[in-house]
């Protein structure tokens, strides 16, 4: 298992740090994710991300065209979607700014809505490019 | 129930099956493997469409639903799942946001079971899931039981109710079933009033004070109520009810209703089948064997007398065998019906009135039963005395003197009647019984068609009598008699000269010899014919014996006098040879010289004719009598019969040679032959040779053999000349001329 020695990953044991892979993915989610899998035979951690990552780049897509369309309903869907998947893998900062969207496309508020859109949407490509970096090809 | 669990068919120990929808795969994934992880079996599936495709294939104990998803979202799911044959009941747990108050509310009217905020706590969503499967487990065999509860109490035309106090007589609950076994609908709504309406008027206010107290102590409450159900039926309804209490107070009851008419009906039935005869409808044996009982408790506290009268139909025993079963038990009803109206004939005993001491209830004890067969009982609780009991004795004969019709035919029945008295006869039960049968007994010997009362001197022999009767009346046409046959021997040829037939009774394996059987027949009259059936049976077997070894001679039946009486013994006699194609003289007559005494004027024309036609006659027991010396003379008789008991004493004393010399003179002086019976050794033979008297018969030579027997003797004793009688008088002997008509 290889998954210690990736590089968005704190060195094991390493309690002290809140964040890694520059701050990309929580640490503690992640032990989290392992202590689904102690044994670690199964690759968990690996095939979530595997997983996370396949349905990150198709709901950025989906993000990307419902902006594009000003589909809210569908912009809605993805936040919700990616709040819960990105908390569930680490990804504390997309899940947060998902959350925070998707309660104000809920509520229609539509001031400040952009902005938080475009964090959103840069905050997506990052975790992408991070999580995809740790992946063997 | 225990075994409720094992029908069940839920896996209790096995994986709990959990259908996760999520079209998120991420939390789809990790939720999968958190449930895994904790004993779950799980199925994905990305959206409600799939889900519903898939739920009855996988058939799974309970469903996680996420809320949101796009397309079909978690609430349509869940409405489309309950509105599927067999998923109304399945556990469905929501999946929602943890600030998503409404979705809450729609989940639970979209039918969801319950709901779980979505986190990453995967013990706390195992947690609730467990209890949710539990739950649901517990709620599946309670509506199962509730179901089966209702079936059995339908089955068991029973039904819960409740009551609960308040005014105007409480408020009362009946259950679907309870209102089936009062005969209304399910939702018919029936109050306490109502119900005490269904009850009879007579029964009203008794049961009204019953309730009132049962409930003023909070009671347990069972009873049987007649009741006329709406639609006019009767039925006995069961009802049985336990006080509730709230804070110590009784506030309340519960209980059940149960139609108990069946069960009660047949109750009564089983008793009367145990306590009456099925035929006469009469009190059986059990019964009365109760009532005397009673009876005779009730006599002794009171000191006064009672009776027991045993009635035995005569000779219904004819009736069963001529007219048949059916004509003997529409008689034996008949019977039974006139027996009745002869005593204060009570179907019922009032058995609480029996206790109260000094009340004339005991006479409710009075009947007629039956014991058996055509025996009947007559129990008079109270009477005066010995007169009382023979008065209705008197009653009961009277009764029976108009004939009775069965099967087309006026049938003739009398009755013999056995008095016994408490407590003259007997003070128990087995006592006045045995001893009512000892006297019926005696009524039946004295000539049948009579009352007897019991006195000590009567003899205990009489059952056996009449049992012994009615056998030998089947004798005949079961052809258990047979005639053994005792060789008459000519000692000085060396020959037999002729038989004398002796009837047997073969009675099952015992063969019953004619001492135990021929007196009864005498005195009953079955003896004519008995007698006739030997005449005709004598024929028979001369033809046989002619035929396998050219039989020649008599065969000598025995006959009573009252036989020679009948103008019909010649025309018998003739018609029995005639069938068999012997001639008269095949058959030979013998009758005891004191028969033949006793009715001399009457037999005589017999024997006259009897002789014409070439029937001999023998005289047997011949020294015994006083004969008529005169008229023996002018009878036409053949052979004398010397007495076997002075054949015995021969060589013994003198006076018995002298006898036997002067019956041997006598027939040579009359021309009759003479013959010994009884001839038991070499000694008593050489005498009878010697005096004159050259035909015998005895155990010396032969005793009564069955026709095979004899012919078997004959071959290998007779003509072989192997017997040690044969041989020992020889023609050289100095005797004087043997007397033997037949030379």
């Amino acid at each position: 298992m290889n998954v210690a020695a990736a590089p968005l990953l704190s060195p094991a044991g390493n309690d002290t740090a809140g964040a890694v892979g520059g701050g990309v993915l929580d640490r503690h989610a992640l032990d989290k994710l392992r202590e689904l899998d102690p044994a670690g035979k199964g690759g968990l951690v690996q095939r979530v991300l595997a997983t996370y990552t396949s349905s990150l780049a198709r709901l950025l897509e989906q993000f990307g065209g419902a902006r594009a369309r000003e589909d809210m309903r569908e912009l809605r869907h993805v936040a919700h979607t990616l709040k819960s998947s990105s908390a569930s893998v680490g990804a504390l900062e997309l899940s947060a700014l998902c959350a925070d969207v998707e309660r104000r496309l809920r509520d229609s508020q539509s001031d400040g809505l952009e902005p938080q859109l475009d964090a959103m949407a840069r905050e997506g490509a990052r975790v992408l490019a991070a999580v995809r970096a740790t992946l063997p090809v | 129930m225990d075994s409720t669990s094992s029908f069940t068919s839920l896996r209790a120990d096995d994986q709990p099956r959990v259908l996760l929808i999520d079209d998120d795969e991420v939390n789809l994934m990790l939720t999968a493997i958190a449930l895994r992880e904790r004993g779950f079996e799980v199925f994905e599936a990305t959206s409600g469409a799939i889900a519903l495709e898939q739920v009855e294939q996988v058939a799974p104990d309970m469903v996680v639903l996420d809320a949101l998803m796009p397309g079909m979202d978690g609430f349509a799911t869940c409405s489309a799942l309950r509105a599927m044959p067999g998923f109304a009941q399945l556990p469905v747990l929501m999946l929602t946001g943890l600030d998503d108050d409404a979705s809450i509310e729609r989940a639970y009217r979209a039918g969801a079971t319950d709901f779980f905020v979505k986190s990453t706590q995967w013990s706390l969503l195992a947690g609730r899931l467990r209890y949710m499967l539990r739950a649901s487990r517990t709620r599946v065999e309670l509506e199962r039981s509730k179901f089966k509860l209702a079936r059995a109490q339908d089955l068991a035309r029973m039904g819960s109710f409740d009551w609960k106090r308040g005014d105007n007589m409480g408020q009362l609950w009946l259950s679907p079933e309870a209102l089936r076994v009062l005969g209304r609908n399910p939702g018919d709504h029936v109050d306490v009033r109502g119900l005490i309406r269904m009850v009879g008027a007579s029964q009203r206010r008794g049961l009204m004070s019953m309730l009132t107290e049962v409930v003023a102590h909070n009671a347990v409450l069972a009873t049987d109520v007649s009741v006329a159900l709406f639609d006019g039926r009767q039925r006995i309804i069961h009802v049985e009810a336990e006080a509730e209490f709230e804070h110590g107070q009784g506030v309340g009851y519960t209980g059940v209703f149960q139609d108990v008419t069946d069960r009660r009906v047949a109750e009564d039935r089983i008793r009367h089948l145990a306590n009456f005869d099925a035929l006469t409808g009469l009190p059986n044996r059990r019964q009365l064997i109760w009532r005397t009982e009673r009876a005779l408790e009730h006599a002794r506290r009171l000191n006064h007398n009672a009776a027991l009268l045993l009635i035995d139909l005569d000779r219904f025993k004819n009736v069963n065998d001529t007219l048949g079963h059916a004509a003997g038990d529409e008689l034996l009803m008949e019977v039974s019906r006139r027996l009745r109206s002869c005593v204060r004939h009570s179907e019922q005993v009032l058995e609480g009135a029996l206790e109260a001491a000094g009340s004339r209830s005991h006479r409710t004890l009075e009947a007629v039963g039956r014991l058996g067969g055509d025996e009947f009982v007559a129990l008079l609780p109270e009477v005066g005395d010995e007169a009382d009991a023979q008065r209705v004795a008197n009653r009961i004969l009277d009764a029976l003197r108009t004939p009775i019709s069965v099967a087309g035919q006026e049938c003739f029945v009398t009755a013999s009647v056995g008095i016994a008295m408490f407590p003259r006869d007997g003070l128990s039960l087995a006592d006045l019984m045995r001893n009512s049968d000892v006297a019926m007994y005696a009524a039946k010997s004295a000539g049948r068609n009579a009352a007897a009362a019991y006195s000590p001197h009567l003899g205990g022999r009489g059952r056996e009598k009449i049992e012994l009767e009615s056998h030998l009346h089947k004798a005949i046409e079961r052809n258990e008699l047979v005639l053994h046959y005792q060789p008459k021997i000519d000692v000085r040829a060396a020959k037999m000269v002729g038989v004398e037939a002796l009837m047997r009774w073969q009675r099952g394996n015992v063969l019953v010899p004619p001492g135990d059987f021929i007196p009864l027949a005498e005195e009953t009259g079955l003896i004519v014919p008995l007698s006739e059936w030997a005449v005709k049976e004598a024929a028979r077997q001369a033809r046989i014996f002619q035929q396998n070894f050219g039989f020649a001679d008599s065969i000598a039946v025995n006959l009573p006098s009252r036989l020679f009486e009948r103008s019909d013994l010649v025309e018998n006699i003739h018609q029995s040879v005639s069938a068999y194609g012997v001639p008269h003289k095949a058959i030979q007559l013998e009758i005891t010289e004191n028969n033949l005494m006793k009715d001399l004027h009457n037999v005589s024309l017999s024997l006259h004719r009897l002789n014409e036609i070439g029937v001999e006659i023998s005289i047997d027991d011949f020294g015994t009598g006083y004969s008529s010396l005169a008229y023996l003379t002018t009878l036409p008789i053949s052979e004398l019969k010397i007495d076997r008991s002075f054949v015995r004493d021969l060589g013994i004393t003198p006076q018995s040679s002298a006898v036997v010399s002067a019956i041997i003179a006598l027939a040579r002086s009359l021309g009759l032959r003479v013959i010994a019976e009884g001839v038991e050794n070499l000694r008593q033979m050489e005498v009878l040779h010697r005096l004159g008297c050259g035909v015998m018969q005895g155990f010396l030579f032969s005793k009564p053999l069955p026709p095979d027997d004899l012919e078997q003797w004959l071959q290998q004793t007779v003509l072989p000349r192997k017997a040690p009688w044969i041989g020992t008088v020889s023609d050289a002997d100095t005797t004087p001329p043997r007397v033997l008509g037949r030379a």
